[in-house]
């Protein structure tokens, strides 16, 4: 999907600078990461599940794919930003981390998002922890074109990163399941108007599954192109392990870590999707 | 300290710079970890598994996490023997020891495997998974019934001049009986273990949590029941054992070798690491040298039992 060049993926422990609570069970985490290659939107990073000790603790054993929200490069490291919640043990010991302890990273990993075409109008449609994904396909895509941005959440404390995407300057709406927060609904609703706008327009959509799958219908009905981005457990992140592999509508598989996580929505067997 | 240290082993006429290798599953085709490690810091690498023809795997989900471990049901999934030989194995940079693994469904198709497999350049050896379900004995593992694990072995190795490993299963109640059988059949050596058939369930689904319902078991959580079983089997054969089984560490390998095991394989542990199989030889030979050892092969069995206990 589009020609880039793929920066190099390095193993490397990076260095808790801040790990904050950011509303609901929302974290921010701040990571300074030594010889960052730089990374592509839609990319990835796995990391150790919580700090790494002076005993090399086994259990939870692997590690954990998380979106890269954005980075700040500096001379010779990275300040590499995580958006994260805190779901199951991974998450809670890595919601325990402290500033100045170590998390080992591998990355960046995963396909980019296909390259925008300038002046192009995108849709960017995300929900839940799946916003982390299309921030930085937000930031680069902003300016080439049309950018609008749809966030669902199922309250006002769940949604991340609202203010990060306000601003970048981009249109934005957000829905709530509560209305706590924008309107109230489902974020496909929202999609569901802008689609019934004029015009060409290319959908990017990162989210639960449900809401991924419905996002795919509403633009295929509306005859646009659509990039989904999959989240799956995964226990390496850079092919190997074949634990993440997602069913094709043409038969078989594709690894969401190695051919993924963007892929064309019409390549997915939803139904077949865990 | 004058002389260097050898780290060179012989695992069965597969001669190895070192005693590290990679295991098969986790650690593809040889390139994908590429990025992470030099593979001339290793002995060599068991590629994933291969069949005649291609296969896609199980639905997800595939994997799980468990108490110091993980579960696997990948099931048969790999691009097919032609296509490792034609486009995986020159994609590998010169000098890396590269041992093909290969299972099946009937014994046939397995010696089939390793017909193709003969003359490949680039390849040192075949590894044999036993732990592959034999269909015509409704699914029981091939590696845990004595006569079909002959069968086997002996179809391959009639099928193959190169060097030839069993990969045994652990799901057996008599682990020295089955290194037995592979030595009386001719195999070169023997791998072990693989994964620990287990379960798990997710109590709020009330499900499963593989599609497959079982798994193999893998990870730190097996290391202690592989070095048991690697210490049985090496104690009843003269061929060489290659120790596998949650080995994550040089100390842990270390444990494999002074239990009788000729060399190693690293493999869940790639996954939290990519780099860590080249750390563990490192680390191997930086024991070797802390505890007066010339020649890392000198650590096999090297272990201290108490008087009571000597053979």
């Amino acid at each position: 999907m589009g020609d880039f060049e793929i920066p190099r993926p390095i193993r490397v422990d990076g260095e808790v600078v801040e790990n904050r609570a950011e509303g609901g069970e929302n974290l921010r985490l701040r990571l300074r990461v030594p010889g960052w290659p730089g990374f592509l939107p839609g990319q990835f990073v796995m990391l150790s599940p919580g700090a790494r000790t002076s005993v090399e603790r086994t259990d939870p054993l692997l590690p954990r794919p998380m979106a890269i929200f954005r980075t700040h490069p500096e001379a010779g490291f990275a300040l590499v930003e995580i958006l994260y919640r805190r779901v199951g043990r991974g998450t809670r010991l890595l919601a325990e981390t402290l500033a100045g302890q170590a998390l080992r990273v591998v990355g960046p990993l995963g396909r980019p998002f296909p390259a925008p075409v300038p002046g192009e109008r995108a849709l960017l449609v995300a929900g839940g922890t799946g916003i982390a994904s299309v921030y930085q396909l937000a930031a680069r895509i902003q300016g080439l074109g049309r950018t609008e941005v749809l966030l669902g959440a199922r309250t006002a404390a769940d949604l991340m990163g609202e203010a990060d995407f306000a601003a970048l300057g981009v249109a934005l709406r957000v829905a709530t399941e509560d209305g706590s927060r924008g309107v109230r609904g489902l974020v496909t609703e929202l999609l569901e108007s802008a689609l019934a706008e004029p015009g060409g327009a290319r959908v990017y959509t990162c989210g639960p599954k449900p809401m991924m799958e419905r996002v795919a219908r509403l633009a295929a009905a509306g005859g646009r192109p659509c990039v989904v981005s999959l989240e799956n457990h995964m226990a390496c992140g850079f092919g190997v392990c074949l634990g993440c592999a997602a069913p094709l509508a043409a038969g078989g598989y594709a690894l969401v870590c190695r051919d993924g996580p963007a892929f064309e929505a019409g390549a997915i067997a939803w139904e077949a999707l865990p | 300290m004058s002389e260097p240290l050898d780290t060179r082993v012989d695992l069965g006429g597969i001669r190895l710079r070192n005693p590290v290798l990679t295991a098969s599953g986790t650690f593809g085709y040889g390139n994908e970890l590429a990025a992470f490690l030099d593979l001339s810091r290793i002995g060599g690498f068991v590629a994933k598994s291969l069949t005649l023809e291609p296969r896609a795997g199980n639905p997800p989900p595939r994997i799980a996490e468990t108490p110091s471990g993980m579960l696997n049901a990948i099931s048969l999934e790999n691009v097919g023997v032609e296509a490792f030989i034609r486009d995986k194995l020159p994609a590998l940079p010169e000098g890396v020891t590269v041992i093909a693994s290969v299972f099946e469904t009937e014994i046939e198709r397995y010696a089939e495997v390793c017909k193709r497999l003969a003359g490949v350049p680039r390849v040192a050896g075949i590894e044999v998974n036993a732990s592959c379900p034999h269909v015509k004995s409704g699914g029981i593992e091939f590696g845990q019934q004595p006569q079909v694990l002959a069968a086997l072995v002996r179809a391959t190795r009639r099928a193959t001049p190169l060097p030839l490993l069993v990969k045994l299963s652990p799901n057996v109640t008599d682990i020295a009986a089955m290194a037995r059988v592979c030595e009386g059949e001719g195999a070169s050596g023997i791998s072990l273990i693989n994964a620990v058939q287990a379960l798990d369930v997710d109590v709020e689904t009330r499900r499963p949590v593989l599609s497959n319902l079982l798994g193999g078991l893998s990870g730190p959580a097996i290391r202690p029941i592989a070095l048991r079983m690697v210490w049985q089997a090496s104690r009843a054969v003269r061929i060489p054992v290659c120790g596998v089984g949650g080995i994550a560490s040089a100390e842990d390998a270390v444990k494999f070798l002074l239990c009788g095991a000729t060399a190693v394989q690293v493999g869940t542990a790639n996954y939290l690491n990519p780099a860590v199989a080249g750390e563990i030889a490192d680390g191997i030979a930086a024991y070797a040298a802390r505890h007066g050892f010339r020649r890392v092969a000198d650590l096999r069995g090297a272990l201290e039992l108490p008087s009571r206990l000597d053979p």
